[in-house]
C-alpha cells in the first residue's frame, strides 16, 4: 500500500484463496485495516494482478468456445506451425487447440493481403453458422479471417451478426484482439481470448460490484502483461492481456529501481519456491516481447504452448527454486530440477516425508539459512533431515562429502540460472557485463551473489521488501494502452500520408481509452514505435519513430536509428539491404504514479544489527565464521566487507568473499563484487 | 583412451559440461538472430559444434537439426588430415567449404570452421553449418541433372586468413549466387557465431584455470560413450532386417532401402546392403548424411537425453554400398538428398521394432514436402521456400500428431506471409479426413494445401513430394497411412519431383500423406473411435 498522507509504503501479504480468489483480496483489505487502520472507503485505487487467466488456459477450464474463420482454413488453429518443440522426444504431445474441430466453422469470404475483398461474405453461410452456435450452446466465439489485419470489414459484419442473433454469446474479433500478420498466431490469440472471456468477465464484474458494496468508492485497476495498468472494462474486452499479470510487477519495480539507483541496465532476478525468473531493464526500460506462449505442455520448453502475440515483459523462467530437487543422473552428474518438492512434502528439512534433497536443504546445510529463523522463525525445520537426504541421494552415489554435495547443488543451480540469463541477454544482442543485478523473491537474495559472480556482474542490489517486490511494482505502473497496426512495406516505398493517418488514428484510440478511464487526456505521454528489420530477416527490432508528422525526410532518421540499434546489438550492419517496416505501435500513457519506495520503520539507533556469528560454508574456504546481521536494524550508511549473512523475515541475503556491502539512502542493500 | 573422469570432481564436471553446451547455444543464438535464410532461423537448420584439437566434438548446440549430427567433427577431422594439418592454422583463420562429401550432403549447407587459440596454443575448433539462401545453379530441388547444375562448390579454403578476408573468394561467391547480400550476410553470421563461441570459451577457461581442453574432452566423451553403450546393451542381441520402398521419381522408378541392424553387446551396426543404386534424380545421399540420419533415430530410441558429442556415436557404425542411393559418388546429383535421408528412420524403426517395440514410432507421412517459388513480383526477383508436413506416426500408447514430421522439423510459412511475398492466393489448408493409418494407436492426419497463381507471369516452381505412390507403413499390426497426391487445375501432367511452371490462373492442390498406425485396430478404445468420428478425423 502506498499511503499518500505520509508518502510511505506499507506491506502486508496474504495467501491466495481457492476456488474463489476474491476472498483473498478481501482478506488483504481486512489485514490492511487491522495493521494500518486504513478502511476501504478511504482507498483511492486498488491495483489487481491475477493468475486466474493463465491457470484457466493451463488447466483447460475456459468456456465452451466456437471459432469462425475463412472457409477452407478451419484447421489452421489445430495444425499450428508444424514444429516439434523437442527434437529427441519421439513421444511428445503438442498442445491441443482450445476449440475442437466440430466447433470450428468456415464461412465463405476472402480478403487479399492488400485488403481487397476477393469474395464477399456469404450471408447464408453466416446464418447457418450462428444456428450451429446456438444449437451447440456455445458460450464464446473467436473470429479470425485471413488477412483481416489488412481489412476488418468482414470480421465486423460477423460481430454485428452474432450480437443480433446470439446476444448471450461473447465474441472476440482478431482485428481487435491482435491485428497482426500471421494467421495461426492471430487465430490462437483470438481463440484464447474468447475461451477465457466469460470467466474473466464474471470474475471482474463480481469483484467490482462486491468492492462497491463493501464501501470502495475508488477505482479498480488491473495490471496487464506488459507492465501497464488497464481498466476493468478493457480487461474484460481483452482478457489475454492479463496472462502475465502477476510477474510483470517485478520488472516494473526493476524500472523504478533503475531510476532511483541510477543504473540504466539492470538484470532483475526473481527466485521463489519452484522457479526462477529473470528479466531485463535496458536503458531504464523493460524489454517487451511478443513471443509469448500460454498453457505449455512442458512447462520450461519453448514451443510447447499456444502462442499469444501480446506485449509481455520478456522473461525467462527456469525450473530452479528453493523446492527444486537434486539428483545424480545416468551420466553420474549432479542435476537440479526442474521437478520440485513443492510445499508438500516439501524439502527434506520440513520433515513432512520428503526424502529428496532440495535447494533449500543445501542452503540450510551450508549455513545460509538459519533453522531457528526460517520464515522469521515461524516454522521448524531440521538440518539433520537435510543432511540425511544429501547423504543418501548424492554423497554416497557420487562419492563426495555432504558439504560438497550441498555446495554442488548451490553451484549447479546458480550455474543453470546464469547460463539461462546469459543466453537470454545475448538473444537481445546485449552483453551481460554491462548489467547490474537486482534480486528478490524468497530465494533470490540467497543465490544472487553466486549468479552475479558467474555473469561478471559487479553490482548487486537487494531492494527493501525483497519478498513483495512484484506487488511494489504494481504501484509504480502508469495507466496505458498500446494500439497496433500491421502495415508491411519497405521504408523507401511508404505512403507517408497513409502512415500519418493510421498513426493518428491509433493515438486517438489511446486517448479515448484515457478519457474513459478518467485520466487527463491532455497530459498524456505518447510513444510511437515500429518493429522493423532488414528485408528477408525474421527477427524485428523495435525503433522509436521521430516525433510529429512523418514524411520522406524522416527516412534518413529512421534508417539512422535502426542502424544504430542494430550495430549496438550485433556489432555490425548491412547497409545495402532494404529496411522493412512491419508492425506499428502507439503507446498512450497517463501520468506516472508519484510513489517513492521507502521503508516505513524509522532507524532504530543504538540496536546492534549484528545478531550473531555462525559457521557458514563458502566455496573456497569451506566452513568459516561469518557475521549474521538483522536487516531491520541496518542503518543507512552502514558499510562492511563480505562475507556476511543478512536476515529479514521473507528472505536471507548471502554475501560471499571479496565484496563490499553498504546500505543506501533508501535502505537497499548494495553489494559490490570484486 | 585415458581415463580422466576422476580429474574433475562430479560437481565441477557437471558445471563445466553444462557451460560448454551453453557456449555453443550462445553461438547458435547469435547465428539465428542475424541470419537471413528462412530455414536457418525459422527451422533451426544449423548446428554449432565445439571440438577439441583432434576434431572430436565435445558439445553441440541443443537445437540443431539432425542432419548435422556428427558432421562437423567428420569435416574437421578431414580438414586436419587432408587439407590443413595442425601446424597450418593461425589465430583468426576461418575455413569454409560446402563440399557435400565433406560437409552435409548438398551444396547449400556451408561449413565454417575456426581454430581456437588460447595462450598461443591451438586448443580446439568451433564450427557451424547452416543452410545458405542460395549457392547458384538451377533452383534448389530435384530438378538438377548432375552435381554441376547444383551450383558453386567451394573446396576447403581459408575464407579469412589470420584476420584478413579472402576478397577473391567473397567476390566469386557474390557473382554466382541469387540474393548475394543475404548469402554473404549468412556466412558472416556464421563467422560471428564462431567468434562468440571462442570468446565465451576463453572466458570459461580463464575462470576455471584451464589451459587446454583434452582432459575435459576425454571425460565428456568417455561418459557419454559409456551411457550410450549401457543403453544399447539393454536391448536383445540379434540381426533385425527391414525392407522399405520409397517413391523414387513417383512414377516407375521406386527405390528400395534395405536395412539390417545388428545389435551385439554394446554396439549397433547398420548395414544398407541391398539398397537401390544411385538415382538419376538428385535425391542421392552421401555417407556423412546417411550416417547422420541413421544415428539420429537410434539415439532417439535408445537414449534421447544423452548430449551430442563424439562419444554418443562411437558405438554406432553404418555402412552402405559404394555408389548406392545412400553412398553416392561424384557426379551423382545430391540437391534433394533430404527426401531420402528423411525416410531412413522408417527403415531403422521397422528393424528395431523387432528388438525394442516399446521405444519406436510407426512410419510418418514424411519426407516433408518442399516447394520453391521463383519469379518477379513488385519489380524484384523472389525465391520463396516453403515446407509442408504429413501426419506423424503412432507411438505405443499415443496416437500420432496431425501434420508433424519426423525426422525433419520444419515449420510452415504463414499463409499471410506467403501471400505478401509472392503473387499467390492460398485456397485451402486443412486436415485430410481419414488419411491416418488405423491401429490401436492411429497415425496423425496429413494436410491439404492448395494455392493459385494470381500474378500476371508464370511462377517457376521446384517441387519435392514423397509417398504419392507408396504409403507410411504401419507397425506391429497398425494400418498404413493414405498416400499423398498432387493435382493441377486445369488438369495436366505435373512432376512429383522436379521443375515446372505454374501459369497465371493455375491452381496446385497438394495432399500430404497421413501417418501410420501402431498395433492392431481391434484393440483401440471405443471412446477414442467415437471421438475420432465426432471430430471427423476418420471417415
Amino acid at each position: 500500500m502506498h499511503d499518500n498522507r505520509d508518502q510511505k509504503l506499507r506491506f502486508s501479504k496474504t495467501l491466495t484463496t481457492y476456488p474463489d480468489p476474491t476472498l483473498g483480496i478481501y482478506n488483504g483489505i481486512k489485514k490492511i485495516e487491522e495493521l494500518y487502520g486504513v478502511v476501504l472507503d478511504e482507498i483511492e485505487y486498488i491495483i489487481h494482478g491475477t493468475t486466474l487467466i493463465t491457470n484457466a488456459v493451463i488447466e483447460r477450464k475456459g468456456s465452451k468456445t466456437a471459432f469462425i474463420t475463412t472457409k477452407g482454413f478451419e484447421d489452421v488453429l489445430e495444425i499450428g506451425r508444424e514444429l516439434r518443440y523437442d527434437i529427441y522426444d519421439l513421444f511428445l504431445t503438442m498442445p491441443k487447440a482450445l476449440v475442437p474441430r466440430n466447433l470450428r466453422f468456415g464461412v465463405e469470404e476472402r480478403v487479399s493481403n492488400k485488403g481487397e475483398i476477393l469474395t464477399p461474405l456469404s450471408p447464408q453461410g453466416l446464418h447457418e453458422i450462428s444456428q450451429k452456435i446456438i444449437e451447440n450452446k456455445v458460450e464464446a466465439v473467436g473470429v479470425c479471417l485471413l488477412n483481416s489485419f489488412a481489412n476488418a470489414r468482414h470480421e465486423k459484419i460477423i460481430g454485428q451478426h452474432l450480437q443480433e442473433k446470439c446476444p448471450d454469446v461473447q465474441f472476440s474479433l482478431s482485428s481487435e484482439i491482435m491485428p497482426e500478420i500471421r494467421e495461426y498466431e492471430r487465430s490462437s490469440a483470438t481463440a484464447m481470448n474468447a475461451y477465457v472471456q466469460p470467466l474473466t468477465d464474471k470474475y471482474l464484474k463480481k469483484l467490482e460490484i462486491e468492492l462497491k458494496e463493501k464501501g470502495f468508492g475508488g477505482k479498480l485497476l488491473i495490471m496487464d502483461s506488459g507492465g501497464k495498468l488497464t481498466t476493468v472494462q478493457e480487461a474484460r474486452k481483452s482478457p489475454i492481456q492479463l496472462l502475465e499479470s502477476g510477474p510483470a510487477g517485478g520488472a516494473i519495480a526493476g524500472v523504478y529501481f533503475s531510476k532511483t539507483l541510477d543504473i540504466k541496465n539492470l538484470l532483475c532476478f526473481d527466485m521463489g519456491g519452484t522457479t526462477a525468473k529473470a528479466s531485463i531493464i535496458f536503458d531504464g526500460k523493460p524489454e517487451i516481447t511478443n513471443n509469448f506462449e500460454a498453457g505449455r505442455v512442458k512447462r520450461f520448453k519453448k514451443g510447447s504452448g499456444l502462442p499469444v502475440r501480446i506485449p509481455v515483459i520478456d522473461m525467462i523462467e527456469i525450473g530452479a527454486g528453493g523446492g527444486s530437487i537434486a539428483r545424480a543422473d545416468q551420466l553420474g552428474l549432479l542435476v537440479v530440477g526442474p521437478d520440485s518438492a513443492s510445499s508438500t512434502p516439501g524439502p527434506a528439512c520440513y520433515g513432512r516425508g520428503g526424502d529428496n534433497p532440495t535447494v533449500t536443504d543445501a542452503d540450510l546445510v551450508l549455513g545460509y539459512l538459519d533453522p531457528e529463523y526460517f520464515l522469521g522463525g515461524t516454522m521448524n525445520i531440521s538440518v539433520e533431515k537435510s543432511r540425511d537426504a544429501l547423504r543418501e541421494k548424492l554423497s554416497i552415489p557420487l562419492d563426495i562429502s555432504i558439504e560438497e554435495a550441498a555446495m554442488g547443488i548451490h553451484r549447479v543451480v546458480n550455474e543453470n540460472m546464469a547460463n539461462a540469463a546469459r543466453v537470454h541477454i545475448l538473444e537481445k544482442g546485449m552483453d551481460p557485463r554491462h548489467f547490474s543485478m537486482i534480486a528478490f523473491g524468497g530465494a533470490g537474495p540467497v543465490h544472487a551473489f553466486g549468479v552475479a559472480k558467474l555473469l561478471n556482474v559487479k553490482e548487486l542490489v537487494i531492494p527493501i521488501g525483497a519478498g513483495v517486490t512484484s506487488a511494489v511494482g504494481f504501484l509504480l505502473a502508469p495507466i496505458a494502452k498500446e494500439c497496433i497496426h500491421s502495415h508491411i512495406r519497405n521504408l523507401e516505398s511508404l505512403d507517408w500520408d497513409e502512415v500519418n493517418n493510421f498513426l493518428e488514428r491509433l493515438e486517438e484510440e489511446g486517448k479515448q481509452f484515457l478519457v474513459e478511464s478518467g485520466e487527463d487526456d491532455k497530459a498524456y505521454h505518447l510513444k510511437r514505435v515500429v518493429d522493423m528489420r532488414y528485408e528477408g530477416q525474421g527477427h524485428d527490432i523495435t525503433i522509436e519513430l521521430p516525433e510529429d508528422k512523418l514524411d520522406t525526410k524522416s527516412i534518413d532518421e529512421i534508417k539512422k536509428r535502426f542502424i544504430k540499434e542494430y550495430n549496438f546489438r550485433y556489432n555490425r550492419s548491412n547497409d545495402d539491404i532494404a529496411l522493412q517496416m512491419v508492425t506499428w505501435r502507439v503507446l498512450v500513457s497517463g501520468k506516472m504514479p508519484d510513489v517513492v519506495v521507502k521503508q516505513n520503520q524509522k532507524d532504530k539507533r543504538g540496536i546492534d544489527p549484528l545478531k550473531k556469528v555462525r559457521e557458514v560454508y563458502f566455496d573456497v574456504t569451506g566452513y568459516m565464521k561469518c557475521p549474521v546481521y538483522d536487516r531491520y536494524h541496518l542503518a543507512t550508511g552502514f558499510s562492511a566487507r563480505g562475507p556476511m549473512i543478512i536476515e529479514e523475515k521473507e528472505s536471507t541475503t548471502v554475501v560471499g568473499l571479496n565484496s563490499e556491502v553498504y546500505i543506501d539512502n533508501d535502505k537497499n542493500i548494495v553489494i559490490h563484487i570484486e | 583412451m585415458r581415463s580422466s573422469t576422476k580429474i574433475f570432481d562430479p560437481v565441477t564436471f557437471s558445471i563445466l559440461w553444462s557451460r560448454l553446451i551453453s557456449i555453443v547455444d550462445e553461438a547458435g543464438t547469435t547465428l539465428q538472430r542475424t541470419s537471413f535464410s528462412t530455414v536457418t532461423r525459422e527451422s533451426n537448420d544449423f548446428a554449432v559444434v565445439l571440438m577439441d584439437a583432434e576434431g572430436r566434438s565435445i558439445a553441440q548446440s541443443s537445437i540443431s537439426v539432425p542432419s548435422f549430427l556428427g558432421v562437423l567433427p567428420m569435416l574437421t577431422k578431414a580438414l586436419l588430415k587432408d587439407y590443413f594439418p595442425l601446424d597450418q592454422w593461425t589465430e583468426g583463420d576461418v575455413v569454409m567449404t560446402n563440399d557435400p562429401w565433406l560437409c552435409a550432403g548438398h551444396k547449400p549447407d556451408i561449413g565454417i570452421v575456426s581454430p581456437i587459440f588460447y595462450k598461443k596454443n591451438l586448443i580446439g575448433f568451433i564450427g557451424t553449418i547452416a543452410h545458405s539462401p542460395d549457392m547458384g545453379g538451377v533452383l534448389w530441388g530435384a530438378g538438377s541433372r548432375d552435381l554441376y547444375e547444383e551450383g558453386l562448390m567451394i573446396p576447403p579454403t581459408k575464407l579469412i586468413k589470420a584476420g584478413e578476408p579472402n576478397t577473391t573468394l567473397f567476390n566469386i561467391l557474390e557473382a554466382n549466387v541469387r540474393a548475394p547480400l543475404q548469402t554473404i550476410g549468412d556466412i558472416k553470421a556464421q563467422i560471428a557465431a564462431n567468434d562468440q563461441g571462442i570468446k565465451s570459451l576463453k572466458k570459461m577457461m580463464q575462470e576455471n584455470n584451464l589451459v587446454e581442453l583434452n582432459d575435459l574432452a576425454d571425460a565428456i566423451i568417455e561418459k557419454t560413450e559409456q551411457t550410450m553403450r549401457d543403453a544399447i546393451r539393454s536391448a536383445p542381441d540379434g540381426d533385425y532386417s527391414y525392407t522399405y520402398i520409397t517413391d523414387g521419381d513417383g512414377k516407375e522408378l521406386k527405390c528400395t532401402v534395405q536395412t539390417k541392424i545388428t545389435i551385439k553387446g554394446d554396439t549397433i551396426h547398420v548395414d544398407y546392403e541391398g539398397t537401390s543404386g544411385a538415382h538419376p534424380l538428385s535425391i542421392n545421399a552421401v555417407k556423412n548424411y546417411t550416417y547422420a540420419y541413421t544415428a539420429y533415430p537410434i539415439k532417439c530410441a535408445f537414449s534421447p537425453s544423452v548430449p551430442n558429442n563424439d562419444g554418443a556415436f562411437y558405438p554406432i557404425t553404418v555402412t552402405a554400398p559404394e555408389g548406392s542411393l545412400l553412398n553416392a559418388k561424384k557426379p551423382s546429383p545430391l540437391g534433394a538428398r533430404n527426401i531420402t535421408g528423411n525416410m531412413l528412420h522408417s527403415s531403422v524403426f521397422g528393424a528395431l521394432s523387432q528388438a525394442i517395440p516399446e521405444k519406436v514410432q510407426a512410419d510418418c507421412g514424411s519426407a516433408c514436402w518442399c516447394v520453391v517459388l521463383n519469379g518477379m513480383y513488385k519489380n524484384k526477383e523472389y525465391v520463396e521456400y516453403f515446407f509442408l508436413n504429413g501426419g506423424y506416426g503412432a507411438r505405443p500408447g499415443m496416437d500420432g500428431e496431425s501434420v508433424l514430421s519426423f525426422p525433419t522439423n520444419v515449420a510452415n510459412v504463414p499463409i499471410e506471409v506467403l501471400e505478401n511475398d509472392v503473387p499467390i492466393l492460398v485456397t485451402e489448408k486443412s486436415l485430410v479426413d481419414g488419411s491416418a493409418g488405423d491401429g490401436q494407436w492411429r497415425g496423425g492426419l496429413g494436410q491439404r494445401f492448395a494455392f493459385k497463381n494470381v500474378g500476371e507471369e508464370a511462377i517457376n516452381i521446384s517441387i519435392l513430394t514423397e509417398k504419392t505412390i507408396t504409403q507410411a507403413k504401419g507397425l506391429l499390426g497398425g494400418g498404413d497411412g493414405l498416400s499423398g497426391d498432387i493435382r493441377i487445375i486445369p488438369e495436366r501432367p505435373f512432376p512429383k519431383k522436379g521443375l515446372d511452371k505454374l501459369h497465371p490462373g493455375e491452381e496446385l492442390i497438394l495432399t500430404l500423406p497421413g501417418g501410420a498406425g501402431y498395433g492392431n485396430k481391434s484393440k483401440r478404445a471405443k471412446s477414442k473411435i467415437d471421438n475420432d468420428r465426432l471430430m471427423k478425423y476418420i471417415k
